[in-house]
């Protein structure tokens, strides 16, 4: 997917002013945040659990390789064929290869956000591959030739009216006003494509490695019937996805539905393993599973690898006081919030996301609900240090650092500059008290008055008193 | 016992008294309050700001000038939090260094928390009467575990009455220099915090971060509210608030 | 190098201890469990109400389709179907139903199936695709009943994969956790149910 990331200040802009995505964005909060409140509570030993998350999580980033040529043997002993692919490029590549050998026309995709990363709906596309998303939300999104907004609810951003209009256009049928409606309407339009399509494709949210299985977590049922149907199935997942054991899987289980839509558990769980064996009356008769780096492998063993544990709840998003207030849509790319204000820049390069690490107040609120304990705020404050390390940082910001720097280390210095400052700004905010306008910091007074200073320092006034 | 005073960089040059109002209950609990005059700021801007190598320094200097005092007190959660939990964390790579900020992160406290936990203060001697709403401030809330505290001291104080606010422990949108740096997003985040506090028809809004009053009062004013208080907790619970 | 020597050889790893790594396999421990549950079906009722299912119970499995039939006919169901060739013995005429053992198709409203067992935890059915119980019959069509054996309802999903191992060599191609009819919040997060999979869901606690 191109990264538009560079745009995200002037994005800020146009979404604060949307109103209808700050509708949108107001029921995701409640929904979500509410949730998962009322259900993550039924895990009497939280903590614990979280911390059992974390552990199962780092026993496989600590040994990936390992894990990852178990995962492959017993993958392959059932009749999978695994790939591995280096880069998007080339998991599209693989993708458009393995559509040609099995003569594929049609495709039925279920969500997968590592398939959004590459863009492979385009390049099946492009080779004549014709692809149907099939995750209602997805749905949505191709016919309107739109983006996810959202890891979990990719058309958080839409509302039900636009969504009628969209349907009324694309299906040439009366135009629908019920949700209850419109799902039907998708249901019945989309059966055909399940029906007929020649390649499924789905993501996994887990590889398990004692099995060699694709685990895939779903609602609509999409998902069972991509795997179930076609005669390829096509898993494509990132390389970190790998856990050990099925009572592993179970303990995230207990955490991710939960943690991302305030489910208990999601509708279906679905694990895949191998391809149709001979006496089974259906099935794919082919089975491959991508498994993607594209920037992953290098983050093991760097003070970014805590991140490769996220098994892509989007609770950080839900949580996070930016997100709710601008959507998915301003980040640029395909991982919003603020895991993905790491991982953009991680892996699809520091220098294309410079807003993300910085547009966060470090207020923590992402930490406190990730059920893998990715400490998001400290890697956002690690990339901030990259980024000036790197010279990416505007100059006048890095002189301010400097200047302010100096006088932080040079007590008398300080004293005499904050004195001198604080006195002016006391005259500057007159009797009301308050500074309408801040030379160097309009951000602040374009949206916010100045409280003017008491007009001496503390420990002046300390010193005076003693 | 003998307390240090880290009275921070935007209370010793936006509102004095609040030190002062911190350093009268240190003193009413009956510690002997010590402030070192060289003290400027903890390092946060630029720890946040991605320059670790100046908040290393200004830990260093920190240690230097408050390691002899038996506690450490800061009337604010986000220095206190970036003394109890940042600090250690940058001199992971000098054992000895790392041991001796551990021991200091142990003895700082946020001052409420101080308050409460630690010497246990039961008499508050503030003279504030009437409602106010209380917003959490993230690092303190966070780092700190500060929700408590505030108001189980506020609850000593008869005339006050706390109507809490929704989403009290939701950022308000300061956030040091994302303040300035993403204007228009952090207004926005102030916004619906003034419109939380109107909610409540509290007069008063407090807090136990100075950062986060200064954002929401400016925005307050900004807004044409020019009525309601906004004041630190210190300035409550010591009293002399008018 | 091709992709996978390189991806591997990238990938910074401390020196696998093989030894700890298998006894992980082999011994497959637990995380944190649930309290202990009472009453498994009890518990495995109530949860699975909550999921929207709807459960009704029988006292023995031959009387399964009689109450199949009356939850079909009150609602206005086809009373015609497919159900997993595993329980094509069960007297489904008898009760006035016309059920085809065999796995679905698009046009089949009504599909029976079996569970292998089932999770109190989450009231969860825990259902194996093959030769004898297709995966298609709990999906393509519109209402989905599920009979379940109380003897075979287990506390929690390692207790089930505990199961799984016991009873089957090899995991089947399809093993699928069930929990309620298919859903869908995509559109204003507002919970709608009958996605693409069915719309409701009966269980028939059968011994």
């Amino acid at each position: 997917m191109q990264n538009a990331s560079l745009d995200f200040k002037r994005q800020v802009t146009v979404k604060l002013a949307d109103e209808k995505l700050q509708q949108a964005l107001s029921r995701l909060q409640s929904r979500f945040v509410e949730g998962r409140s009322a259900v993550i509570s039924e895990i009497h030993d939280l903590q614990e659990t979280r911390d059992a998350a974390t552990r199962i999580r780092d026993r496989v980033l600590n040994n990936l390789g390992h894990w990852l040529l178990h995962f492959e043997e017993q993958a392959t002993k059932r009749g999978a064929v695994v790939h591995w692919a280096e880069t998007a490029e080339d998991a599209n590549r693989i993708v458009v290869e393995i559509a040609k050998q099995h003569d594929v026309k049609t495709a039925a995709k279920s969500k997968s956000m590592v398939s959004e990363e590459c863009g492979l709906n385009d390049a099946l596309e492009n080779a004549g591959v014709k692809v149907v998303e099939t995750d209602l939300g997805e749905y949505i999104l191709q016919q309107a030739h739109e983006a996810p907004s959202h890891i979990v609810a990719p058309v958080v951003h839409k509302n039900k009216e636009e969504i009628s209009d969209l349907f009324a256009n694309v299906h040439g049928l009366p135009r629908k006003t019920g949700i209850a409606e419109l799902c039907r309407e998708a249901r019945e339009v989309l059966r055909p494509a399940f029906l007929n399509a020649d390649m499924g494709i789905s993501g996994a949210n887990f590889l398990i490695a004692e099995t060699g299985s694709a685990l895939i977590v779903t609602n609509e049922g999409n998902g069972r019937l991509v795997t179930t149907l076609p005669r390829v199935h096509v898993a494509i997942t990132g390389i970190e996805k790998v856990v050990p054991t099925l009572e592993d899987a179970s303990t995230l289980l207990r955490l991710l539905p939960r943690s991302a839509t305030g489910q208990s558990i999601t509708n279906y769980v679905s694990m895949l393993t191998g391809k149709k064996k001979e006496t089974d009356p259906e099935g794919p008769d082919h089975f491959h599973i991508v498994l993607l780096d594209n920037g992953r492998s290098s983050l093991l063993g760097t003070p970014m690898q805590e991140m490769l544990r996220c098994i892509r709840c989007g609770a950080c998003m839900n949580h996070c006081p930016v997100y709710q207030n601008i959507g998915g849509h301003a980040y640029g790319w395909v991982y919003p919030g603020p895991m993905g204000s790491i991982l953009t820049p991680l892996l699809d390069g520091i220098e294309k996301a410079p807003d993300l690490p910085n547009a966060s107040t470090l207020c923590g609120a992402c930490a406190v609900v990730c059920p893998v304990k990715i400490p998001l705020p400290d890697l956002l404050r690690k990339l901030r240090e990259k980024q000036l390390a790197l010279g990416l940082r505007p100059r006048q910001e890095t002189a301010l650092l400097g200047i302010w720097s100096w006088l932080a280390l040079h007590p008398r210095a300080y004293a005499l500059a904050t004195r001198i400052a604080v006195r002016a700004m006391k005259v500057v905010g007159g009797k009301e008290g308050l500074l309408h306008r801040l030379p160097g910091a309009s951000g602040w007074t374009d949206g916010r008055d100045f409280p003017a200073p008491e007009g001496k320092t503390f420990r002046e006034m300390y010193r005076e008193r003693s | 016992m003998r307390v240090g005073l880290f009275v921070t960089c935007l209370v010793d040059s936006m509102r004095p008294r609040i030190g002062f109002a911190a350093l009268r209950l240190l003193e009413a609990a009956g510690c002997e309050v010590f402030v070192p005059e060289t003290q400027t700021c903890c390092g946060q801007p630029g720890y946040n700001s991605g320059d670790s190598k100046t908040a290393k320094n200004l830990a260093l200097k920190f240690i230097a000038e408050f390691e002899g005092y038996d506690y450490v007190v800061v009337p604010s959660g986000s220095c206190a939090g970036m003394i109890r939990v940042h600090y250690p964390g940058l001199f992971e790579d000098e054992p000895d260094l790392h041991e001796r900020f551990l021991k200091v992160a142990e003895r700082t406290f946020e001052l409420t928390d101080f308050l409460h936990r630690i010497v246990r203060l039961e008499k508050i001697t503030g003279t504030f009467r009437g409602s106010l709403t209380y917003h959490d401030s993230c690092s303190g809330l966070r780092e700190l575990d500060v929700y408590k505290q505030p108001r189980a001291l506020l609850a000593r104080m008869p005339d006050v009455a706390l109507e809490e606010m929704v989403e009290s422990t939701t950022c308000c949108g300061f956030g040091g220099t994302f303040s300035v740096k993403y204007g228009e997003l952090s207004a926005r985040m102030a916004d619906n915090k003034c419109r939380h506090i109107a909610d409540t028809h509290a007069g008063t809004i407090a807090g136990g971060d100075l950062g986060c009053l200064l954002n929401i009062e400016g925005r307050l004013r900004r807004n044409g509210d020019h009525d309601t208080r906004v004041l630190h907790i210190a300035e409550i619970l010591a009293g002399g608030e008018d | 190098m091709n992709a996978r020597e390189k991806i591997l050889a990238r990938i910074s790893e401390a020196k696998p201890d093989k030894a700890a790594l298998s006894h992980h396999l082999e011994n497959h421990p637990r995380g944190p469990q649930p309290m202990d549950f009472d009453d498994l079906k009890k518990r495995f009722a109530e949860r699975a109400l909550k999921l929207s299912s709807d459960l009704v119970e029988a006292d023995q499995l031959n009387l399964a389709p009689g109450l199949i039939a009356n939850y079909l006919q009150q609602r206005t169901l086809p009373m015609k179907g497919v159900c997993w060739p595993a329980l094509n013995h069960l007297p489904w005429l008898d009760s006035g139903l016309d059920i085809e053992a065999r796995p679905a198709w698009n046009e089949d409203m009504v599909g029976i199936t079996g569970t292998f067992c089932a999770i109190a935890e989450t009231g969860t059915l825990l259902l194996l695709g093959g030769e004898k119980t297709p995966a298609s019959v709990s999906l393509l069509p519109e209402t989905h009943v599920a009979i379940v054996d109380p003897k075979r309802i287990v506390a929690t999903m390692e207790d089930a994969w505990d199961l799984l191992r016991r009873e089957c060599r090899e995991p089947p191609r399809t093993v699928n956790f069930i929990s309620g009819p298919s859903r869908t919040a995509d559109i204003e997060q507002t919970v709608t149910l009958g996605a693409h999979g069915p719309y409701r869901v009966l269980l028939v606690l059968a011994p």
